[in-house]
């Protein structure tokens, strides 16, 4: 049997790995891209592991996968209905309009869209206009970890799909793309985020962190990855996160 | 449509060829920048160069592509959990003391920053020389956020910026 990942297309081949998928701990990771057991997908035209009891526990992971994604199935299509029978009360005015925030995200876009085009002195103006938002933001009043986990969940379970469905029908190709990258980017985000709730800083003590400056894909180990899983850039794309206190 | 040659400095190799060709001189600058005024947008330079360093743009931009009401409703919801995403991972950030830690936070923050940048550009303001963008920039100037707004630099932008709409 082959479970593939959702993420960057790795395969994980029972026969090749000797080991059931189902049998490795919750703690794996995908070795490409680093996301976690639960974003892949059984291989559908593969064959289960030969031998009664490898094959038995294939067919249950396979199973257990086929439940989770119904559920997914059911929570998509619940959201769904909620979005299309409340679309219009939902988007009030202050929904409508900018935060400080958004702002900041916005004019550092336009910076990018400036440099582009060789404007520099234009996007030195657009940067210092994000800078002014971001740092005139008001708080987000709670700033813990749990808090940052579960805004990553709402956008996975309803922001992406939402969008993408909305994209979909207004047959939105840029708006379609930018759900993918940014759908799988934001699952690495929590996917992190749930590690260091479990391992603590173990996974990233000799190690280092990486953001590609293109789509935003995270990655933790001692090089890039050659091109980025998420977006396909090549690895000198990435920038490293320095280290706090330098040695 | 006119055209004129862009030089992709991450692949040129300085074999040159551009300058040999160049009817005009429009390649032979000392930052490598092609000179738009100069360019008369034959192509000769593109064929010519070894690298494919070169390539042919047209100068003028498209319009900014109209967008669904409903899609930028949607898309709302999302730029406003990123905002708040990037801030409580850059507040994170300030405050812990283990390296590790800090270092995850740090590029939540960045990564969070730029998913956000795609959903904007994807909301309206893909080109800065867009009327959405002259737009926000006129509104920003006539009702400033607050005192410290940089109100010169948005001035400065919008006598700068060529706008295409």
């Amino acid at each position: 049997m082959k479970y593939i990942c959702t993420i960057c297309g790795y395969i994980y081949d029972e026969a090749k790995e000797g080991r059931t998928f189902k049998g490795l701990p919750d703690s794996w990771v995908c070795p490409v891209c680093g996301a976690a057991k639960n974003a892949f997908k059984a291989d559908e035209n593969s064959k289960p592991l030969s031998g009664a009891e490898a094959s038995g526990a294939a067919a249950e992971a396979g199973s257990d996968l086929e439940a989770d994604k119904k559920n997914t199935d059911n929570a998509f299509s619940e959201t769904m209905a909620h979005a299309g029978n409340g679309a219009e009360e939902e988007f009030d005015e202050d929904m409508k309009k900018l935060s400080a925030g958004e702002l900041a995200a916005l004019c550092s876009n336009l910076a990018r869209g400036c440099e582009k085009q060789y404007m520099a002195r234009e996007a030195a103006l657009f940067k210092e206009i994000a800078d002014y938002f971001s740092t005139t933001a008001p708080a987000v009043p709670e700033t813990d970890i749990e808090h940052l986990a579960a805004l990553f969940k709402k956008d996975l379970e309803s922001g992406y799909p939402e969008l993408f469905n909305e994209a979909d029908s207004a047959l939105d190709r840029g708006t379609k793309r930018i759900c993918v990258w940014g759908e799988k980017v934001t699952n690495i985000q929590s996917t992190l985020l749930a590690r260091w709730e479990r391992e603590g800083d173990a996974f990233l003590k000799n190690a280092e962190v990486w953001v590609c400056s293109v789509c935003g894909f995270i990655y933790v180990g001692n090089t890039p990855p050659e091109i980025c899983p998420v977006c396909k850039v090549p690895s000198w794309k990435f920038d490293k996160i320095e280290r706090r206190y330098p040695a | 449509m006119k055209k004129a040659a862009f030089r992709n400095l991450r692949l040129c190799t300085k074999d040159c060829l551009c300058l040999y060709v160049c009817p005009t001189g429009a390649t032979d600058t000392e930052d490598s920048i092609i000179d738009v005024s100069k360019c008369i947008g034959c192509g000769d330079c593109a064929a010519a160069c070894p690298s494919g360093a070169i390539s042919m743009l047209s100068t003028e931009l498209p319009p900014q592509q109209k967008k669904a009401e409903n899609v930028i409703s949607y898309a709302r919801k999302l730029t406003k959990n990123k905002a708040d995403e990037e801030q409580i991972a850059s507040a994170i950030s300030g405050m812990v003391i283990n390296d590790g830690m800090y270092r995850l936070m740090t590029a939540l923050a960045k990564s969070a920053r730029l998913v956000n940048e795609d959903i904007m550009r994807e909301s309206g303001y893909m080109l800065p020389q867009s009327k959405n963008t002259k737009e926000l920039l006129e509104d920003l100037l006539n009702d400033p956020p607050a005192a410290g707004f940089p109100v010169d630099a948005a001035k400065e932008l919008l006598r700068l910026i060529k706008f295409n709409e």
